[in-house]
């Protein structure tokens, strides 16, 4: 599998994130929860590192998280999209998002294809969005604190969540997501430093049929399919 | 007769077409064109480490980045030998390259039972031995007389165990030495410490100077060295080694580079 090259675009800040903006075709954008494998050109001491679909502005294949030290005009190579990543039901209307203790970046990918199938969006989350998320937000995507989601677990007919692999267990316990009417998918945040070339074992997750790697049968997974999470 | 029958072979002469190798645990259980098309470009393909039993991954499995590389703890998940030949020997005995079957030797018994059941496979070139951490020269001794069979053995030790065990390998005179990643401990949170295998540009220094130890006193060796740069290759091969061993520069988009002159 032959790397590709492009370059770095333009940079911004989202939350905690800084998301980055690549000259890519269409076909070469990863759908929310996937990921691409990229590395700066000549920057061979450092490995290659995911860069997830992230929000952005509609129509422009956004990523996320940028490395600190690139810049726009890096050039930059990478595979085609990885992973599996989340499948929004194409009969869902009722949409909830939770990036539990993580930036919103990667969760919020998904409001483009949820507002494309006129879905209601509503984001779940504690403490509430730095300012310059929430300005950026379509005004048609609601905003509440995660007890609201634990006091109306009816609502969505979809959840799609972003956590570390370390905290579904305490999210859990404050949203019983198990029993929520519709499907729940989850992007398990852990590192994935080979990222599907080497079977390398860091980011093995326990599943009800076994251990499966996030970065070849995740990163997003039922939770459903979950056993728990060590 | 062209045999020495009096010679272990563990000691016979093992020959690699090429002078590149992955360093085990970079690229997984058996060679996979599609995903790795550097494969081409390797004398031998080593597989992940093989338990007697099976293992699952350490439930404190870390990824510790550090200035200069990462410490990598997985716990060696893998299959057990059993289902390990079950699953890949076909794969092995395809493979364009030949393969080195990396074991984790946890005694010398059951080193001898996993050398007993991989011996008589197609396209194994050899069996390298996951030393435990702790190794004396009477132990390897021992790992190396249980190990001994129709397959040559190459152990695999870190650098921060070569003054220990060179002396004892020069005794043995092993077919070949693998010198792999040194480990190494980081903080974690909690007051919690984590030991892995380092990996990355900031142990080159290390492995070259344990590499010119192990070839002056006369070994054949394969030498990892956190490899990033084409020099870095060029300089281990001056030294002697016969192959060089790659690892995570093999989880790059451009990998390529390390193979040209």
């Amino acid at each position: 599998m032959p790397a590709l090259t492009t370059h770095l675009l333009e940079l911004t800040q989202l939350g905690s994130e800084i998301t980055g903006v690549l000259d890519l075709p269409e076909k070469y954008w990863p759908k929310p929860g996937q990921y691409l494998a990229c590395q700066r050109l000549g920057d061979l001491e450092c490995i290659a590192i995911p860069l997830f679909r992230a929000f952005g502005d509609l129509g422009q294949p956004c990523l996320a998280s940028i490395p600190e030290t690139w810049h726009p005009g890096d050039r930059l190579a990478f595979f085609p999209p990885m992973g599996c990543g989340f499948e929004l039901p194409k009969s869902a209307r009722r949409v909830g998002l939770i990036p539990f203790e993580v930036s919103p970046a990667r969760i919020l990918s998904l409001v483009e294809p949820s507002l494309d199938q006129g879905a209601e969006i509503v984001l779940f989350c504690d403490p509430g969005l730095p300012a310059d998320v929430l300005s950026r937000l379509p005004s048609r995507v609601e905003v509440l604190p995660l007890s609201s989601l634990a006091e109306d677990s009816t609502w969505p007919d979809y959840v799609a969540v972003d956590l570390e692999r370390s905290n579904l267990v305490s999210l859990t316990e404050r949203v019983d997501l198990f029993n929520l009417p519709g499907s729940v998918e989850v992007l398990l945040r852990t590192p994935m430093p080979c990222l599907g070339i080497g079977a390398c074992g860091v980011c093995a997750v326990h599943t009800r049929r076994g251990f499966r790697f996030a970065c070849t049968d995740g990163p997003v997974f039922p939770l459903k399919g979950l056993r728990h999470v060590a | 007769m062209w045999l020495d029958e009096d010679l272990a072979f563990y000691k016979r002469d093992l020959e690699l077409s090429k002078p590149f190798v992955n360093a085990d645990g970079v690229l997984g259980f058996a060679p996979d064109t599609r995903r790795v098309p550097t494969l081409a470009k390797l004398g031998a393909f080593i597989t992940h480490p093989i338990s007697i039993r099976p293992r699952q991954p350490a439930a404190n499995r870390a990824y510790l980045p550090f200035n200069g590389g990462f410490l990598l703890h997985t716990g060696l998940p893998n299959p057990g030998v059993n289902q390990a030949i079950r699953r890949f020997r076909r794969s092995w005995g395809a493979a364009d390259l030949p393969i080195i079957v990396n074991v984790l030797v946890e005694s010398p018994a059951a080193l001898a039972e996993m050398v007993r059941k991989l011996e008589g496979l197609e396209n194994i070139l050899g069996i390298e031995l996951g030393l435990p951490p702790v190794c004396d020269p009477a132990t390897l001794s021992a790992i190396m007389a249980a190990g001994a069979g129709e397959l040559p053995l190459i152990p695999c030790l870190g650098a921060e165990q070569v003054p220990l065990l060179i002396d004892t390998l020069k005794d043995l005179q092993p077919s070949m030495v693998h010198l792999v990643e040194p480990r190494g401990t980081l903080p974690v949170q909690d007051g919690e410490f984590v030991s892995g295998r380092l990996y990355g540009p900031a142990i080159f220094p290390i492995m070259l100077k344990a590499a010119q130890d192990l070839v002056a006193a006369g070994l054949s060796v394969i030498a990892n060295g956190g490899i990033a740069y084409r020099w870095q290759v060029d300089a281990l091969m001056e030294t002697g080694v016969t192959a060089v061993g790659l690892g995570s520069v093999l989880w790059g988009t451009d990998p390529e580079s390390i193979f040209s002159p």
